[in-house]
């Protein structure tokens, strides 16, 4: 893999296509940002904030909304631009192919041990916007399980694998959970999903139609002896919270909105913050230091604006929220005599612990059109699987859901899966049938847990630097034994009801020889967890039980990085409802004085 | 193309299609859309326009329903290639260039001179990286061929203002009635499937 111009120079021809991307985003002539003069270029504004708070995705940004309501003064940063209604269309090769809306600057690099070459790319599957990665969210929203919490005393210790225990447990989350389902308006029907966590309050909205693509994976469910429902959804099925319900345009995850019928920070969130007047809040800041005094207390963050130039804020109190790969790298890079390891890392686990979920999948070819480019990502899910049956020869499990990942436009659908689907070759006739079959596809896809592995993290990567010359983060991501039983095992139940449901062709949805155990399709993730974890013991945990540093008292963490455990559901309804629950401890204890 | 080659694609491609070919970027946004309202070569010289045009037919064949040929798919990648894509200029004017000469050595015709039968042999050869009269050293053969494949698929399938999917051709063959997030949505009685869909493109007449 080649990282620099010079080496394109030197190969004497340009590099194939594939590559070029990496030409665009690494800039070997380096250092430009590092260089600044730091003593001349420092403009620390005299003003102190209560708050400063870097994101604004799902956990900033419904900190940012509660602490500005509370009174506090905050200041937001924010990596990336702003994005709005105007640049939400649904052209597939601008928002999915090219994936030009919502993160133009985002560069990681990717292994997956410690002994290959790192790979650059735009591996994650997030956002760098004011509103974060929620912004292009499928809006899927589910409550973990009571068990979720307690994956090391229910299954015991896992040879390689770091299992931990929540230091809370699904009651101390469940009225959090409540709050983030009125606020994001989640649709549904209560009580449908048997398996579902006990729950004091109802689901604020109605659930949608259902899908016809959603009613043939019911039936082949049905047939099989389970019981599907409507999967809960953070998108408006009738007017709500000043938002309109949802058009059913088909085209959610990975795309922004039109209308604001998905519930986002960004249309819900931000807005309320803005209107009171406490928010100050900047768009393009990269943090790239939290500076801290000689009490090791955080004294708030050093940034680059857009043009490069170095500022700094003070704050009282920090917040990171940067998703569990950009928070990593933001803590790594903030070294002082207090931390020489990087702030917070005392312990030496920020970074670790990184899960993804990975989804073992099954492409199911119908005769009928089963409209799978209307409504959006998921109608419809089953649970009786998600159980964790150790006899099955792994532990833990997940959701097995209906989805349009693939569906919902005809681009990615015939590049990603044009082989090894029973169409012939990846070309002429076999992929044109390939590309008729379009409207006929029934996609189904599990929501699998992964095991956390210490050796599994985001650290920074020690040469391939960003167009500001900072080190970018560098994903190590291992898959342990009992990832790929589970796959394998559930992958077999998907195909098994695709047959149940009288698909005409069944096939694995992935392609040929790739399997999540030699070639990781999993190579960046939508869902990424662990990498700052809570805990009580503070030798093996970032963060306590309110997601405050164990050693830096006045820096929290409210990102998906929190997570010790990744459950086999999506997981942004849980830090959604994780921030209401930190930010709720954040302004009781303000008021008692005691930050 | 060689196992290792098309893993290494499908590995970049990820489970889910955020990301597939975005390396194809460069930072120019919809210069592209723009420049389709030319349908004239933009970056390819005529010889290299007809050689791509006619491999593109072969990626998606005319048969009773409209191919590459009819969506225009050549057009997309020659305007894809004077903006987003202009990184992949010299791999389309040498991979074009070495493939006519695969058809010359072979034949003593260029490809886009054969009748389909031989340019699939060709391509099949070029596609596994077994064409020993390939005589670019430097670009494998299977490289050049699941580009241009993977950018034939888009350019069938993406919206037609890019210069491909002409009279919506790609989208008529996939039975994809248009994106609607510009155009109100689809019904709840649409998505339930008891309500018809009409295209976009009956719709706008």
């Amino acid at each position: 893999m080649q990282t620099s111009r010079d080496d394109r120079g030197r190969l004497g021809w340009p590099l194939p296509v594939i590559d070029a991307k990496l030409f665009a985003d690494v800039d070997s002539s380096g250092d430009v940002g590092r260089e600044l003069d730091v003593m001349t270029a420092r403009n620390p504004s005299s003003k102190e904030f209560d708050v400063c708070v870097i994101g604004t995705g799902a956990g900033g940004g419904v900190m940012i909304d509660q602490l500005t309501a509370a009174g506090f003064e905050v200041v937001a940063l924010e990596r990336g631009g702003r994005v709005g209604p105007v640049d939400f269309d649904d052209d597939e090769l601008r928002n999915v192919i090219r994936d030009e809306v919502f993160s133009p600057h985002q560069l990681e690099t990717y292994r997956f041990d410690e002994t290959s070459t790192p790979e650059p790319g735009r591996h994650a599957q997030i956002a760098h916007c004011v509103g974060g990665t929620i912004t292009h969210w499928a809006a899927w929203s589910w409550r973990f399980q009571p068990d979720d919490f307690e994956v090391l005393s229910k299954e015991g210790p896992v040879e390689g694998a770091n299992l931990a225990d929540w230091p809370i447990r699904y009651e101390e989350l469940e009225p959090f959970y409540g709050r983030a389902e009125r606020d994001f308006g989640v649709s549904g029907v209560t009580g449908s999903n048997p398996f579902e966590a006990s729950r004091s309050t109802k689901l604020p909205n109605p659930a949608h139609p259902e899908r016809v693509s959603a009613k043939v994976f019911s039936k082949g469910a049905r047939a099989l002896g389970y019981q599907p429902f409507p999967v809960p959804m953070a998108i408006n099925s009738r007017v709500y919270g000043g938002r309109p319900r949802c058009m059913y345009g088909g085209a959610c995850r990975s795309y922004g909105c039109p209308v604001h019928a998905k519930a986002t920070t960004l249309s819900v969130s931000l807005p309320r913050a803005e209107a009171t007047g406490n928010l100050d809040l900047r768009a393009n800041a990269m943090v790239f230091e939290l500076p801290v005094d000689k009490k090791g207390r955080v004294t708030g963050a050093r940034y680059l604006d857009s043009a490069g130039q170095e500022q700094e804020v003070r704050a009282r109190q920090t917040i990171v929220a940067c998703g569990s790969i950009g928070t990593p790298q933001l803590l790594l890079m903030s070294t002082s005599g207090s931390f020489p390891q990087g702030l917070a890392n005392g312990s030496g686990q920020v970074g670790r612990n990184l899960t993804f979920h990975h989804h073992p999948s099954a492409t199911a070819v119908f005769d009928d059109d089963l409209r799978a480019y209307t409504g959006f990502e998921s109608h419809a899910a089953f649970d009786d699987l998600h159980a964790s049956d150790p006899k099955r020869g792994f532990i833990r499990g997940g959701v097995i859901a209906e989805t349009n990942t693939f569906t919902h436009q005809p681009i990615a659908y015939s590049l990603v899966l044009s082989e090894g689907l029973g169409f012939g070759s990846r070309w002429g006739a076999g992929l044109k049938d390939r590309i008729r079959a379009f409207p006929h596809v029934l996609s189904m896809a599990l929501i699998g847990e992964e095991l956390p592995m210490e050796s599994s993290r985001v650290d920074l990567d020690p040469d391939v630097k960003d167009r500001f010359g900072l080190p970018v983060p560098r994903i190590t991501k291992h898959h342990h034994p009992n990832d790929i039983a589970m796959y394998d095992w559930y992958e077999k139940r998907i195909l098994e009801l695709g047959e149940a449901a009288g698909a005409r062709i069944v096939m694995p949805g992935r392609a040929e020889g790739v399997h999540i155990a030699a070639d990781a399709a999993q190579k960046g993730n939508a869902h990424n967890h662990g990498t700052a974890r809570m805990g009580v013991d503070a030798s093996r945990s970032v963060l306590d039980k309110y997601c405050r540093s164990h050693e830096a008292k006045n820096l929290w963490v409210v990102d998906g990085s929190f997570m010790p455990t990744s459950a086999g559901y999506n997981p942004t309804l849980t830090i959604l409802a994780n921030a209401y629950r930190v930010a709720d401890h954040f302004i009781r204890e303000a008021g008692r004085q005691s930050l | 193309m060689s196992d290792m080659n098309r893993r290494d694609f499908v590995r970049r491609s990820g489970l889910y299609g955020v990301g597939v070919l975005a390396g194809l970027h460069l930072p120019r946004p919809n210069a592209a859309r723009a420049a389709a309202e030319s349908s004239t070569p933009a970056v390819l010289s005529i010889a290299e326009w007809k050689c791509l045009e006619a491999l593109t037919a072969r990626v998606i064949p005319t048969d009773h329903q409209p191919g590459a040929r009819e969506a225009h798919c050549v057009n997309f990648i020659d305007k894809a290639l004077a903006h987003e894509d202009a990184a992949a200029v010299p791999l389309y004017k040498g991979g074009l260039a070495a493939l006519d000469g695969v058809a010359i050595a072979r034949f003593e015709k260029k490809f886009g001179d054969l009748e389909a039968e031989p340019q699939d042999a060709i391509l099949r050869d070029i596609d596994a990286g077994t064409a020993a009269e390939w005589k670019l050293e430097q670009l494998p053969s299977p490289l050049f061929f699941e580009t241009a494949r993977q950018h034939t698929i888009m350019a069938f399938l993406a919206d037609p203002s890019y210069g491909g999917n002409r009279d919506y051709a790609g989208w008529k063959v996939s039975g994809y009635p248009g994106p609607r997030h510009r155009r109100g949505g689809f019904t709840p009685a649409q998505v339930e499937g008891t309500e018809p869909i009409v295209p976009i493109w009956d719709r706008e007449g």
